[in-house]
């Protein structure tokens, strides 16, 4: 059987760094193919180059046997390739139709459209995706699961015969990710050749035939069957080494005074009757899909959403927090935010910057003059202590990795000696290594009397890491669940608690 | 600063008249009023957006100063601080307004610079202060160590005072910080909102701080200094800070880019004019040299988008 599509021997040089160093893929047409490897390996300069983005400094493309060169991405979407990248790629203001005809609207520029033709033919490939909505609705009324469908969608409609996929369950819940894979099945089982790009490796094993594994830039592996593969080879040719499993003993429930309280909590983003507590040194996780309200519970913490109900409690006595600013300073309360580049750092400033942001106001005498040098003796022990990798404290950020941004982002809390953190998501695109790590801080954390609120919808870091689970969905605490660390039991009860009522909800 | 000396060398070498000592203090005492407009806008531009009432302000506050020293008999110890207070409350109207509304500073200023003209008008019923203590008039003749204009030295004071705020305080640092990133800011603690107003107050603050500096050029206060509405300020306003280096997006300033930024822009200009070529063609060319900076500062985003930092 003739390859669908074939990278041979790629390398790839960007200034400073070689991104690939002679990688091979290969696709089969029918199957599902993994491609795995750690951030910075060379996943996304492979994919690139696949779609025609970047063209290859040595080596060739095969589509079908026959070399191709794509000079732009128009080329390779011309020749059946469709890729549906991590970030979302749609025009939310428009339908859904012309968002999956977006490449063909009319015959020309100035053609009259015929949006009757347009929508029967869009609802035509949302039928195949078992997506039964009206495609005169615009995108932007869709869920983030819908939204992922109606990519694939318009992947499809172009006539694509191979499909690649770059994280397409970062923001799924474990149903709606059951749900595409058995989508991904039926268009395998059609013929078309898939490529699967994820962290979670329990994805892949459930869902692909053959694997790829990247490591600095080169193949560990190419195109192997992935039922000769346990998941400690995986890791280990990813990483280069075994993965420390060190799974840790259920910790007993504090019995201090709650740092954080909320009673009967009703803000105007729509919680209601919202009530728990944070007793210091306890971690707290907070579980929904994405859409539950848990990242708008947090900013109603921050006093960014207004509160229209209930009370919060401090330290025992009501608090009235009208800004993160309040939070930080009167309150201490920090917030590690899921959009680590829009919300959590600046990534133009350097990582003295990002890293002291929070401590400026404290450390700067009474004409509010400070130098670098005190906010370096400040932040440079923290920084430290979580071994962030940077040249200097004056390197911009944006340079760094995303896992040594991650550990900025929380440093700079740390810095500021926070009692109550807040964090969400905090280990989505950041790689193994990085992950274990920012869960042993956690927990290092909690063990000197930090109170944590962990948000996360990755279930197995939800199990790991928290002391007890709060099921959240439709913006209600819907019950909750004490984490005995046995994946089955916990798992199960948590989804429980969702599909109580949360069956209409989740369309897709 | 290679293209600063390039132009200065050749005007020199092609124009005797470019290096007497006359010809070089005029040169200097202009680099430092648009070195001062200059900075104006740029401590604006430090949050993403733009004041195109600079040069409304700068007059308003001119003539407020006028009318304190010559009317009120103020001293100069008062009217000074006066003026450039009103300034900067002028400035913290625009802040406000553009933090409530939401709308772009483009417009708000818009707007803004129409009606501190207008109503500037109307109370001086466009007359000039001409009464004004000699000592204003003297500063804008004065010549420090007989060759540099005292305006030069009081735009380079303002700009080692400029690099030493955004650098060592906490409130030059929040400020540059809810300009990178507004959102991430935000949640840091940093409360945006009134970063933006003071950034707003700042460059009012400035802007009177350069309406005082025309004046005392000048030495009198004149409605019309700064052209209808203020826009004659405009072309240098953006040319001095784009060309020394800072970004459109805000988050990062040039200050002393800024003055290398405007003494490009002179060099050139006094060059062109003693080459006698027309004004039209010297307008022409600034906007030129605006739009390659544009494209320059374009470029500079470009790389650091591709370098993953915006």
């Amino acid at each position: 059987m003739t390859a669908a599509l074939e990278v041979l021997h790629a390398s790839k040089s960007f200034p400073g760094v070689k991104a690939l160093d002679d990688v091979s893929l290969t696709l089969q047409p029918g199957s599902i193919h993994a491609l795995l490897g750690e951030n910075g390996a060379g996943k996304s300069t492979l994919i690139k180059i696949v779609t025609g983005l970047h063209r290859p400094d040595a080596g060739e493309v095969r589509l079908n046997g026959q070399a191709v060169g794509f000079a732009n991405p128009r080329q390779a979407v011309a020749a059946g390739i469709g890729a549906v990248h991590q970030e979302r790629n749609l025009v939310t203001r428009f339908s859904i139709g012309e968002n999956i005809m977006l490449e063909r609207l009319g015959a020309h520029a100035l053609s009259p459209i015929d949006y009757g033709q347009i929508h029967a033919e869009a609802a035509k490939w949302l039928a195949l995706l078992d997506l039964y909505i009206d495609p005169r609705r615009p995108v932007s009324s869709l869920s983030v699961a819908q939204m992922q469908l109606v990519e694939i969608g318009k992947a499809l409609a172009l006539q694509t015969r191979v499909l690649l996929l770059d994280e397409p369950t970062a923001s799924l819940t474990p149903n709606e990710s059951q749900v595409l894979f058995g989508i991904l099945r039926r268009l395998r089982d059609d013929g078309v050749a898939i490529v699967f790009v994820s962290h979670k490796l329990e994805e892949v094993f459930d869902l692909c035939d053959t694997v790829t594994v990247l490591r600095d830039g080169r193949n560990a592996c190419s195109g192997v069957p992935l039922k000769d593969l346990d998941r400690q080879a995986v890791v280990k040719m990813m990483i280069g080494r075994d993965e420390r499993i060190a799974k840790r003993a259920p910790r007993p429930r504090a019995e201090t005074a709650p740092y954080l309280e909320l009673k009967n909590v009703a803000t105007s983003a729509g919680h209601r009757d919202i009530s728990f507590s944070v007793r210091p040194g306890e971690i707290i996780g907070l579980y929904g899909l994405v859409g539950a309200g848990r990242s708008e519970l947090a900013k109603a913490i921050l006093g960014q959403i207004r509160r229209t109900g209930g009370e919060i409690r401090v330290a025992g006595k009501p608090a009235a927090i009208a800004s993160p600013a309040d939070a930080l300073h009167k309150y201490g309360i920090g917030y590690v935010s899921e959009d680590r580049k829009q919300e959590g750092l600046i990534l133009l400033h350097s990582v003295l910057g990002n890293a002291g942001i929070t401590v400026w106001r404290r450390l700067s005498n009474a004409l509010g003059f400070l130098r670098d040098r005190t906010i370096i003796d400040h932040t440079a022990p923290v920084l430290r202590q979580l071994e962030v990798k940077t040249p200097s404290v004056y390197q911009t950020i944006g340079n760094l990795s995303g896992g040594n941004q991650q550990k900025v982002s929380v440093a700079k809390w740390i810095a500021a000696g926070v009692k109550l953190l807040i964090i969400d998501e905090p280990t989505v695109g950041i790689d193994i290594k990085t992950k274990a790590y920012l869960h042993d801080l956690i927990h290092d954390l909690a063990e000197q009397g930090t109170a944590i609120l962990l948000i996360t919808s990755d279930m197995p870091e939800m199990v790991d890491v928290a002391d007890h689970i709060l099921v959240m969905s439709g913006f209600a605490i819907k019950g909750e669940v004490e984490n005995d660390r046995n994946y089955e039991r916990v798992s199960q009860a948590i989804m429980g608690f969702i599909h109580d009522n949360a069956s209409t909800g989740a369309a897709a | 600063m290679v293209l600063i000396a390039l132009a200065f060398a050749v005007f020199a070498s092609a124009l005797p008249g470019f290096t007497t000592p006359f010809s070089l203090f005029a040169i200097g005492r202009q680099i430092g009023i648009d070195t001062m407009i200059g900075l104006a806008m740029m401590a604006v531009i430090v949050t993403g957006g733009l004041d195109l009432s600079v040069g409304a302000i700068g007059v308003s506050a001119a003539m407020v100063f006028g009318w304190l020293c010559e009317r009120l008999g103020l001293p100069l110890a008062v009217s000074i601080p006066g003026a450039l207070l009103f300034g900067a409350l002028l400035g913290a109207i625009n802040g406000y307004t553009v933090v409530r509304s939401g709308v772009h500073s483009f417009i708000i200023t818009l707007a803004s610079m129409s009606i501190f003209f207008g109503v500037m008008i109307f109370l001086t019923k466009a007359e000039a202060f001409r009464g004004l203590p000699p000592e204003v008039a003297g500063l804008g003749r004065l010549k420090l160590g007989g060759k540099v204009s005292a305006l030069l030295a009081v735009s380079l004071a303002a700009c080692v005072a400029l690099s030493v705020f955004y650098r060592f305080t906490t409130l030059g640092r929040r400020m540059l910080a809810a300009g990178a990133n507004p959102r991430a800011a935000e949640i840091s603690g940093v409360r945006t909102g009134r970063m933006i107003i003071a950034c707003h107050a700042l460059t009012g603050a400035l802007a009177a701080l350069a309406g005082l500096m025309v004046t005392a050029r000048t030495g009198a206060a004149v409605p019309s200094m700064a052209g209808q509405l203020g826009q004659d300020w405009l072309l240098p306003a953006f040319l001095a800070p784009v060309l020394g280096g800072t970004l459109l997006s805000g988050g990062r300033v040039a200050v002393f880019g800024t003055l290398l930024g405007a003494a490009f822009v002179n060099v050139i200009t006094s060059g062109l004019l003693q080459l006698r070529v027309g004004e039209f063609w010297i307008q022409a060319c600034l906007g030129l040299i605006l739009l390659a900076a544009v494209l320059a500062d374009r470029g500079r985003h470009t790389i650091l988008r591709r370098r993953g930092l915006v």
